[in-house]
């Protein structure tokens, strides 16, 4: 083939591939928002038509119709009103709405994958004739290159006249700089928004039915193959069009191009990877090169704070109640990380995958949690842990000697170490959108020049793993998983506590902020990044025997999208959150059919409109209120301690009382209740034993309250007598009756329950 | 320990055409607290941009004492005592009064790694833990000297009520000051603050110029700018006045203040210069 033939092939995927980034530019322009689940609309939508017109017999033309009449903008409809219009209204940061456009491309997924199967079609059909027109010479044209090229150029058209000449292109604009002001203009914002949402996801709609017929129909891969089009925008830098187009001709024009040379050897590998994947390279090539995208809004989309809310442990010590507490809390869940040891060989086997997972999502709390960087690249580091240290097994790395199982793992996932600190590199200049999309394209780029490539990941081979001789058993492999999962959290434990801790938050909070008081940004960033490649790599290393194969496509782009969304619905920052994800998704894998796990992620992802900090956060403010709720109950409200005194903080000097936010609990949204429940003399009423003992500003208790302490008394009289009986009958002497002693009891107890009475009791 | 003077020499600043800050001289001492004026776009906030480090200047350089820090980085700046607050307060908001002193306060050395490794102070101080409990009831509390800055200066802004208060709850004021005490415990030898009264009344702002002195009587240099001329004039030892990128008048209070130049911008657009706040391009 010629040039020109080469060329005008190109063509097509060109055009598709400007419709998609149109399609981006108009939700992005109208909304502000980034909508990452583009490419799940567009396989959903794909998927519906096929069905359409292959299952029901539809004609073309009709189907066509609904699709891209109704199905499409529906959607988009139905996303602004429930997911985007609330976060729009409460102000939502722009690293919500990514998180909340993640959301939607997670569900969407799950919806394709569970309706039709997570196998491929060939069969999608095409809304164009297979005929050509010829243009110069000998050389022709599709139908279907020219049909997209002359939609690419009239919606380009349009969209820029309306944009540019009309009132309701000014009424946009306005919207996407203020939203309110915009309202209180009379501007109606909603309609705007709406407006822009089905615009966009018909733009979806037709790009994932032209996309179709030229590629096998999967859900993954064609959603892939969507997001792969962000290179057309961010060439854009997310505001012009004509760059946008022009871009997605060149791309595709150049990767046509590229099929008529060949080369041999590892070039030759090279140059047949870019042949079907130039797209992607492009857009981390332009991401590392654009210096900054055309953010509308504040350009805020670095704040993750929205969603990782929680603040450092206590820098002072820790009272005993709230240490036993925690201990309490990671006893319980050692317990039922243990559980599986119990199991049947099969769902123990099931259960391989929690730790390894876990792991993974520990690494994104480090980089995203508490560092507050939104990447989405850890199934490459998972992926390139895996394959580094399968192959440092086999002997089969830079000429390395081989290293036994255990070893290597450890010695594999150390080496991803430098590329997760190369990773970290473009972090420090950039932030939020910018940077989710680079780590996003480092993902698929590690993926498909790695993962993909036969001569990199074939012909490994999984020994089974063994300590000193000795092969682990499944139980043995599980519990060595178990210690590879505390290593993981002693390595996060570390990142949250004392200095480095709160540098770090202090750097995902505000981290102008904190370079102005000495806080080594760059360094945390890249520290970061590294120590999050690491674990991320050991978790891939556990992936990879838990399933006892390495498959590229266990660590395929989509899954870094799919797990980020999982953590950050179980809540970003929490490690126990990362490890509940975890044990979430396996088990509803092992319960339900495939992509279970995809589409009730999905749907918890935009519950996160309702819940910022994720599930763990909401499981936090639940037990608050439960707390609340047995202290009103256990203590009458109308005889509760004062409340704080609110204080104002003058500007300088001392503290005169006028204004004030939170009492001296220091926690918002805890009122006194609370406080005056831990405060000591609360404390040590009633284990004083006697009622008629209590001083005489105590609080009169409800009649449960009061139920509750006599069952206290009784209980640890009771325990008192048991404890004397048992002294007595050592001493030989004769055992004396049971009855309530409450003094004694109260000395007993109140030296064990210093600060709560339920605690009290348990003692 | 000698303070540091911080000095800016022949600084440029351009943006294509326009010539934001023009061959601009200026010296804070320690001790001493140097106001900016100047109408909007004067070049103050680009000035102190440069001063900050958060922009670079396309000639001339910055150095604080004999170290030339034009081409250091913010956080590197304040590791050696150049330390700044911001227009719009930039506390941690999910980080209690106190552990946001405590960044300010820590940060002087590097070495994260060993918190990595769990060789955290924390870490260290579990060790002698005991050892620590018997010197509390000696009446000898060795509290490290991180905590114990962050401690004097809680106390000295009166503000121990709230050091476990979670910063993002407090009101503006409060907010001011906290940002102001993490500045503090960096141990800076220069303070630069960039509109330090904004969002403050009349009665905070008083305290505020109360404050600076008293900051300044300790040894710190402070260069302030604000748009609050009086708040300026009533507070700073020198003032350097600038109009179109250029300093056209720096000495005392009383001979800017007199000054023609001064006069003049100041009389022509004195509404303008206290009204139009936030236009100001940075």
């Amino acid at each position: 083939m010629t040039s020109i033939d080469l060329a005008l092939a190109g063509i097509s995927l060109g055009a598709i591939a400007a419709l998609s980034g149109i399609g981006l530019l108009v939700t992005y322009r109208t909304n502000g928002v980034l909508n990452l689940a583009q490419g799940g609309i567009a396989t959903l939508v794909a998927y519906i038509f096929r069905e359409m017109v292959v299952e029901w017999d539809l004609p073309i033309w009709l189907a066509a119709v609904i699709a891209l009449a109704v199905v499409s903008p529906g959607i988009g409809l139905l996303l602004e009103r429930l997911v985007f219009r609330p976060l729009a209204r409460r102000r939502a940061s722009a690293a919500e709405a990514l998180v909340a456009s993640l959301g939607v491309l997670v569900l969407s997924l799950g919806i394709t994958a569970g309706i039709w199967g997570l196998g491929s079609r060939s069969d999608a059909p095409s809304i164009f004739p297979n005929s050509s027109v010829r243009v110069f010479g000998d050389s022709r044209l599709g139908v279907d290159a020219l049909a997209e090229l002359i939609m690419v150029v009239v919606f380009a058209a349009v969209i820029g006249i309306i944009a540019a000449r009309t009132a309701f292109g000014r009424q946009i604009r306005a919207v996407v700089d203020d939203r309110q002001l915009a309202e209180l203009s009379g501007v109606p914002a909603d309609k705007v928004a709406a407006a822009g949402w089905a615009a966009g996801t018909t733009m979806a709609g037709l790009t994932g039915i032209l996309l179709a017929p030229r590629f096998q129909l999967t859900p993954y891969g064609l959603t892939l193959l969507v997001l792969e089009t962000f290179a057309v925008v961010v060439a854009a830098r997310l505001s012009s069009m004509p760059v946008a187009v022009l871009t997605a001709l060149g791309i595709a024009i150049l990767q046509s191009e590229l099929k008529q040379f060949t080369l041999h050897g590892d070039a030759g590998q090279i140059l047949t990877v870019l042949q079907s994947n130039l797209f992607i390279v492009a857009l981390l090539v332009l991401l590392l090169a654009v210096p900054k995208l055309r953010e509308l809004g504040s350009g805020d989309s670095g704040a993750t704070a929205s969603f990782s809310s929680r603040g450092a442990p206590p820098s002072g010590r820790v009272s005993g109640v709230r240490l036993r507490r925690d201990y309490l809390g990671k006893l319980g869940g050692g317990a039922l990380l243990l559980a599986p040891l119990t199991f049947a060989p099969s769902d123990l086997r099931s259960a391989f995958m929690v730790p390894a997972l876990a792991l993974i999502f520990l690494s994104m709390v480090i980089v995203t949690g508490y560092s507050g960087q939104l990447s989405l690249g850890a199934a490459g580091f998972a992926g390139l842990g895996a394959l580094l240290s399968l192959k440092l097994a086999n002997g089969d790395l830079f000429g390395l000697p081989a290293i036994p199982g255990i070893a290597s793992m450890f010695v594999g996932a150390l080496f991803v170490a430098p590329i997760g600190l190369i990773t970290g590199y473009p972090a420090i200049r950039r932030r939020g959108l910018t940077l989710a999309l680079t780590t996003f394209a480092v993902g698929a780029v590690v993926s498909r020049f790695v993962f993909e490539q036969p001569t990199f990941a074939t012909g490994l081979y999984l020994d089974p793993l063994s300590l000193f001789g000795w092969e682990l058993s499944e139980k043995a492999f599980y519990v060595f998983e178990l210690l590879c999962l505390g290593f993981g959290l002693l390595v996060v434990r570390n990142l949250h506590h004392g200095r480095l801790g709160r540098a770090l938050l202090a750097l995902r909070d505000h981290s102008e902020g904190a370079a102005a008081v000495g806080v080594d940004v760059r360094n945390l960033k890249l520290l970061a990044f590294t120590v999050s490649s690491v674990v991320a790599g050991l978790g891939g290393t556990l992936l990879v025997h838990s399933s006892y194969s390495f498959s590229a496509d266990d660590f395929a782009p989509l899954q870094s999208l799919l797990w980020f969304t999982a953590v950050v619905v179980f809540g970003a920052d929490s490690a126990a959150g990362a490890i509940v994800a975890a044990a979430f998704m396996v088990t509803i894998d092992v319960l339900a059919p495939a992509g279970s796990s995809t589409l009730a992620i999905g749907i918890l992802a935009l519950a996160l409109g309702w819940m910022p900090g994720g599930l763990a956060s909401a499981v936090r403010g639940l037990l608050r209120l439960l707390a609340q709720y047995l202290a009103d109950s256990f203590v009458d409200p109308n005889q509760r301690a004062p409340r704080p005194v609110p204080v104002r903080i003058s500007a300088v000097g001392h503290l005169p009382a006028t204004t004030g936010i939170t009492g001296s609990t220091g926690i918002p949204g805890i009122g006194s209740t609370l406080g005056a429940a831990r405060a000591g003399h609360y404390a040590r009423w009633p284990l004083s034993g006697n009622q008629l003992g209590l001083p005489a500003d105590a609080p009169r208790l409800t009649p449960f309250g009061a139920s509750l302490v006599a069952m206290v008394q009784q209980y640890a009289a009771a325990q008192t007598a048991v404890g004397r009986q048992q002294r007595a009958a050592g001493a030989g002497g004769a055992p004396r009756p049971a009855g309530p002693q409450p003094s004694r009891a109260g000395a007993g107890a109140g030296a064990g329950a210093a600060t709560h009475p339920a605690e009290g009791g348990r003692a | 320990m000698s303070r540091h003077v911080l000095q800016a020499v022949g600084l440029v600043r351009r943006y294509g055409g326009l010539t934001a800050v023009d061959h601009v001289d200026l010296v804070a001492p320690p001790g001493m607290i140097t106001g900016l004026i100047g109408p909007n776009g004067a070049g103050k906030s680009t000035l102190f941009s440069l001063l900050t480090g958060v922009e670079q200047p396309d000639e001339g350089k910055v150095v604080l004492g004999s170290t030339d820090i034009t081409r250091m980085r913010p956080d590197i700046r304040s590791r050696r005592g150049l330390v700044q607050t911001f227009q719009v307060p930039s506390l941690f908001p999910t980080l209690t009064v106190a552990d946001n002193l405590l960044v300010g306060a820590e940060n002087r050395r590097r070495d994260y790694a060993g918190g990595l490794l769990g060789l955290s102070a924390q870490g260290r101080g579990r060790v002698s833990h005991s050892i620590e409990r018997g010197l509390e009831r000696l009446g000898l509390a060795p509290k490290g000297p991180v905590t114990q800055i962050v401690e004097e200066v809680l106390d000295s802004l009166g503000l121990s009520e709230v050091r476990d208060t979670i910063a993002g709850t407090l009101p503006t004021g409060a907010l001011r000051l906290v940002e102001f005490a993490r500045a503090l415990c960096a141990r800076p030898d220069i303070l630069l603050l960039d509109e330090p009264a904004s969002g403050l009344d009349s009665e905070e702002t008083a305290k505020l110029s109360q404050l600076l002195r008293r900051t300044a009587a300790g040894g710190v240099g402070i260069v302030i700018v604000d748009h609050d001329v009086d708040l300026v004039f009533s507070v700073v030892d020198q003032v350097y006045a600038m109009v179109g990128g250029r300093v056209v008048a720096s000495g005392d209070p009383e001979t800017v203040r007199n000054d023609p130049t001064v006069r003049s911008v100041y009389l022509a657009q004195a509404p303008l210069a206290v009204a139009g706040q936030s236009g100001e391009a940075r």
